[in-house]
C-alpha cells in the first residue's frame, strides 16, 4: 500500500502524462517529484492509524482479476437523496448525477472501476475513475464532515479556501501543511490543482460556465465529482450525499452506518412536532438592491421549516432553488409573519435597519423574532453551519424547533441559530 | 455633430407631424400617466380605488400603505431622477465629443464610479453589502467613493484633453482608461469573499428598488445640483455644435465650458451609479430619440426633452423589470438594453447609410 501511494503520487510516472497531455503541466509535474514524495511520506505516517479498521480488498487494488467475482459486496441503497443514483456491475459501479442544478440541464455520469480490474468499454460520455481514489480535493466546506466521517482526512490534499474553515480536523491539516489551498470558481488555481494531481475533485455546479469550477477541471482531464446536495428537497437527502462521496472510496458500509444514524436521529427529533397545535408563520432571506432572495418552496430549507412545526409562507411554491422576489410582494405576504430566518450576514437588528430601513416594517423585526444561522463564525466569517450543519440535520432541526416551539425542547441550546438583537 | 437624426418618421408620418407644443403636451401627459401606472402596478396588485385612498391617507391597510409610500414612491422618484440624469449627461457627452455613440459611460466615468464602489464594497473585507451596512455613513462613503472615482477618471481624461485637442482621440483615451480601471475592479473581485462578490454582481445588474427615502435624501439633491450645473452649459453646448473654432471665435471659454460639462456629468453619472448600479443604454439612446422627435439640435429644446424622455424611459424600464402581476423580477439592465439597444443600432446603421451616400 505504501509503495502504491508513492508510485501514484510520483509525477514522473508515465501514466500521469496521458491524463494531462499539456506539456507545461508535465514539466510542472516533474518539478513536483521531491515535493510529492515528501507529501507521500507524510501521508504514509498519518495514514497509518486510519487504515486499521477496514482492511479488505475494497480498500486496495486487485491483483488477480476474476471477471465472475463481485468486487463490491457492500452495496449502497439511496433512501432520501434524489440527485444521484448508483448501480453495481461486478467490478465497476455506474453513478449518475442527473440534474446538478436544474432539470433538463447538464448531467454527469461516472464509471467507478475497481483498481486492478479493466475499465469497461462503451462509456465514452462518462468519467472513468479508478476506485478507491487515493487523493481528493474538496471545493466546498459542506463536504468537510463527509470527508472526516468517512475517514478520508488522510487522502485530502486540498481545499478551496483556508480562511473560512471551522472544522478542527481540517484546521489541523492546514496547520501541519498537509493540504493545499486551490481556490474555486473564478479564482480556481487550475495549474496548482493540476500539479497536485488529485484522483478526484469534489465540487458543485450552478450552471454558470463562467463561474463553475468543474468545466476547466474536466477539460484538463481532472476527474470531478459534481455534488448537488444543495438541490435536495429534504435535509436528509442533503446529508445522504455522504454516500455519493463514499462511492469513490469504496466506503459504502461506513457511509450507510453514518447516514442511518443521522436519519434515525432526525426522525426522532421530527416526531416531536407531529402534534403541534399551532404552526407559526415564517419567511427567510433578505433583499439585495430591492430583490428578495427567498428559499424555494421545495427546498431543503422549506422541509426543515415544515419538520420544525412552522408554516413557511412560500411552501406552496415548487422551486428547489431560491426565489428572486420583489420586496413589495414579500412585505405583502410576510408583514405579519411570526418569525424571520436566515438574514445573510446580519449580526444585529441594527445592521438590518441600516441596510434598508424598510425591514423594520415586518412584525418579526419589531418583535425581535429574527434568527440568523451565523452563531458560529470564525474570524474570517466562515460559517460552521455550512460545515457541521450538513451532517447534523437533526441538530439544525432541533435549533428550529427550539425557536418555534421552545416548550418541546427545554434543554436544547441553540447551536447555529441566534436571535438578532 | 452629424446631421440631426430623424426618428420621428418611424412612428409619425411626415405630413401630419405634430407641432412642438403638441409634443410637449403629449410628453407631459405620458409622464404623468407613467407615474400613475407605476404607482398602481407592481408585484402586489392594489386596486386603483385603494391606491387613491392610500394617496389621500385614507387607507386602513398599513401594509398596502407602506407598499405605496415606502416602496413604490422612492422607486419611482429614483427612476425619474436617474433616467433624467443619465440622459442629460449623455446629451452633454455626445455634443462635447461630437460622437453619436458617446454617453456618460464611455469616458470611463462609469468605470471610475464602479471602482470607487468596488473599493468600498469589496475592499472593506467586512462583507458590507452594497446598499449600506452601517447606515448613513456607509451610504455617504459609497456615494462619495463613486463620485470621487468618476471625477478622478474625468480629471485624468480632462488633463489629457488639454494636450489632445482631438475629441475622437479623447474618446478613445476615455475608453481605454475605463478598461484599465475595470481591470482594477476585476483584481478586487478576484480577492474577495463570495458574499461580497455576490453583492457586487447584483449591483452591476442595476436597480432602482434598493433606494429608500433616506438614500433618496442624498441622491436627489446630488442629481438636482448636477442638473442645475448642466443647465448652465446649454448655451456653450449650442456653440460647440458649430465647432470648437467657431465657439472660440464667439468668445466662449472652451476650457471653463468643458470643465462645467464634465463636472456635471461626473456628479450625475457618479451619483446614479453609486445608488443604482451602472445602468446602460439610456444615456446614449435618449438624446437620439429626442433629436428625432423634436427635429432639432438646439440644446435649449433638447435639454428639457431629454430630461422628460429619459425619466419616462427609465420608468417604463422599471415597470417592465418587475413583471407586474408576478412576484418575480428581472435585472433592470436587461430591460434598458432591450429598449435602448435598437435605438443605438438604428443610429449606427443610419450613419453608415449617410456616410455611404
Amino acid at each position: 500500500m505504501g509503495a502504491e501511494i508513492i508510485k501514484e503520487r510520483d509525477g514522473a510516472r508515465p501514466e500521469g502524462f496521458s491524463v494531462h497531455p499539456d506539456t507545461s503541466v508535465s514539466r510542472l509535474m516533474f518539478r513536483r517529484n521531491l515535493f510529492g514524495s515528501l507529501l507521500a511520506l507524510a501521508f504514509l505516517l498519518s495514514a497509518h492509524g486510519a487504515q486499521g479498521e477496514e482492511v479488505q480488498t475494497s480498500e486496495g487494488c486487485v491483483s488477480n482479476y476474476d471477471q465472475n467475482k463481485d468486487y463490491f459486496p457492500d452495496k449502497l441503497k439511496v433512501d432520501h437523496a434524489e440527485g444521484f443514483e448508483v448501480s453495481y456491475h461486478k467490478h465497476y459501479k455506474r453513478v449518475k448525477v442527473a440534474a446538478p442544478w436544474k432539470e433538463g440541464g447538464e448531467s454527469f455520469e461516472y464509471v467507478l472501476v475497481q483498481c486492478g480490474t479493466p475499465a469497461p468499454k462503451g462509456f465514452e460520455q462518462a468519467q472513468i475513475v479508478t476506485v478507491p481514489a487515493k487523493t481528493l480535493i474538496v471545493l466546498s466546506t459542506t463536504y468537510f464532515y463527509f470527508v472526516e466521517g468517512l475517514g478520508l482526512l488522510d487522502r485530502l490534499i486540498g481545499i478551496a479556501n483556508f480562511k473560512r474553515v471551522n472544522s478542527p480536523a481540517i484546521l489541523k491539516l492546514i496547520a501541519r501543511k498537509k493540504i493545499a489551498e486551490v481556490g474555486r470558481n473564478v479564482d480556481l488555481n487550475l495549474e496548482y490543482t493540476a500539479r497536485l494531481n488529485p484522483d478526484i475533485v469534489m465540487t458543485y455546479g450552478t450552471g454558470n460556465p463562467y463561474r463553475d469550477s468543474y468545466g476547466p477541471l474536466m477539460q484538463f482531464g481532472i476527474r470531478v465529482g459534481v455534488f448537488a446536495e444543495y438541490m435536495e428537497p429534504t435535509p436528509l437527502g442533503r446529508a445522504e450525499w455522504i454516500k455519493f462521496m463514499a462511492l469513490f472510496f469504496n466506503r459504502e458500509k461506513k457511509a450507510a452506518l453514518l447516514f442511518d444514524n443521522i436519519a434515525r436521529q432526525y426522525e426522532a427529533v421530527k416526531q416531536g412536532t407531529k402534534k403541534v397545535a399551532t404552526r407559526p408563520t415564517v419567511f427567510t432571506g433578505k433583499s439585495i438592491d430591492g430583490t428578495w432572495y427567498m428559499s424555494g418552496g421545495n427546498s431543503y430549507m422549506a422541509a426543515f421549516l415544515k419538520d420544525a412545526g412552522a408554516h413557511f409562507l412560500w411552501s406552496d411554491n415548487t422551486s428547489r432553488r431560491s426565489l428572486h422576489l420583489d420586496f413589495e410582494s414579500v412585505l405583502k405576504k410576510a408583514a405579519d409573519a411570526d418569525y424571520w430566518l436566515n438574514t445573510g450576514l446580519w449580526k444585529s437588528l441594527a445592521e438590518g435597519r441600516a441596510e434598508d430601513a424598510r425591514y423594520a416594517f415586518f412584525a418579526a423585526f419589531k418583535a425581535g423574532r429574527i434568527y440568523n444561522n451565523n452563531a458560529l463564525l470564525n474570524s474570517e466569517g466562515g460559517n460552521d453551519y455550512w460545515e457541521r450543519g450538513i451532517v447534523n440535520p437533526h441538530l439544525v432541526l432541533a435549533d428550529m424547533i427550539k425557536i418555534f416551539h421552545p416548550e418541546l425542547l427545554p434543554d436544547h441550546k441553540l447551536e447555529w441559530y441566534r436571535p438578532l438583537e | 455633430m452629424a446631421k440631426p437624426f430623424n426618428i420621428a418618421h418611424c412612428f409619425i408620418s411626415g405630413r401630419n407631424r405634430p407641432s412642438r407644443a403638441v409634443l410637449w403636451g403629449m410628453l407631459s401627459f405620458m409622464l404623468i400617466f407613467l407615474f400613475l401606472l407605476a404607482l398602481s402596478v407592481g408585484s402586489v396588485s392594489i386596486p386603483l380605488e385603494t391606491t387613491l385612498d392610500i394617496l389621500m391617507h385614507k387607507g386602513e391597510d398599513l401594509v398596502l400603505h407602506r407598499i405605496i409610500w415606502d416602496l413604490r414612491f422612492p422607486k419611482i422618484f429614483t427612476a425619474l431622477l436617474a433616467g433624467a440624469a443619465l440622459s442629460v449627461s449623455g446629451l452633454q457627452m455626445q455634443t462635447l465629443f461630437r460622437n453619436a455613440l458617446a454617453g456618460p459611460f464611455v469616458l470611463g466615468i462609469n468605470a471610475g464610479a464602479g471602482l470607487g464602489v468596488a473599493l468600498v464594497v469589496l475592499g472593506t473585507g467586512a462583507g458590507i453589502t452594497l446598499m449600506g451596512n452601517a447606515g448613513l455613513i456607509a451610504q455617504l462613503s459609497l456615494f462619495l467613493a463613486s463620485i470621487l472615482g468618476a471625477a478622478s477618471v474625468l480629471i485624468v481624461v480632462l488633463s489629457l484633453s488639454q494636450r489632445v485637442q482631438n475629441n475622437v482621440t479623447l474618446l478613445i483615451v476615455g475608453l481605454i482608461f475605463g478598461m484599465m480601471v475595470n481591470s482594477l475592479v476585476s483584481v478586487l473581485i478576484y480577492f474577495s469573499e463570495p458574499e461580497e462578490i455576490q453583492s457586487y454582481l447584483i449591483w452591476t445588474f442595476g436597480s432602482f428598488r434598493g433606494v429608500t427615502w433616506d438614500k433618496l435624501a442624498v441622491l436627489a439633491p446630488a442629481i438636482l445640483s448636477g442638473l442645475m450645473i448642466a443647465l448652465t452649459t446649454v448655451k456653450p453646448l449650442n456653440a460647440l455644435l458649430l465647432g470648437e473654432t467657431y465657439a472660440r471665435s464667439m468668445g466662449l471659454s472652451l476650457k471653463s465650458a468643458r470643465r462645467l460639462i464634465i463636472m456635471s456629468t461626473a456628479i450625475l453619472a457618479g451619483s446614479v451609479t453609486a445608488f443604482c448600479g451602472p445602468i446602460g443604454f439610456l444615456g446614449i439612446a435618449v438624446p437620439h430619440l429626442c433629436r428625432g422627435l423634436f427635429r432639432t439640435s438646439d440644446h435649449r429644446v433638447l435639454f428639457p426633452a431629454v430630461l422628460l424622455i429619459g425619466a419616462a424611459l427609465a420608468l417604463i424600464s422599471e415597470i417592465a423589470a418587475q413583471l407586474p402581476g408576478t412576484q418575480q423580477t428581472l435585472p433592470l439592465n436587461a430591460i434598458t438594453a432591450l429598449l435602448g439597444g435598437p435605438v443605438i443600432l438604428w443610429v449606427i446603421l443610419k450613419r453608415r447609410i449617410a456616410v455611404n451616400a
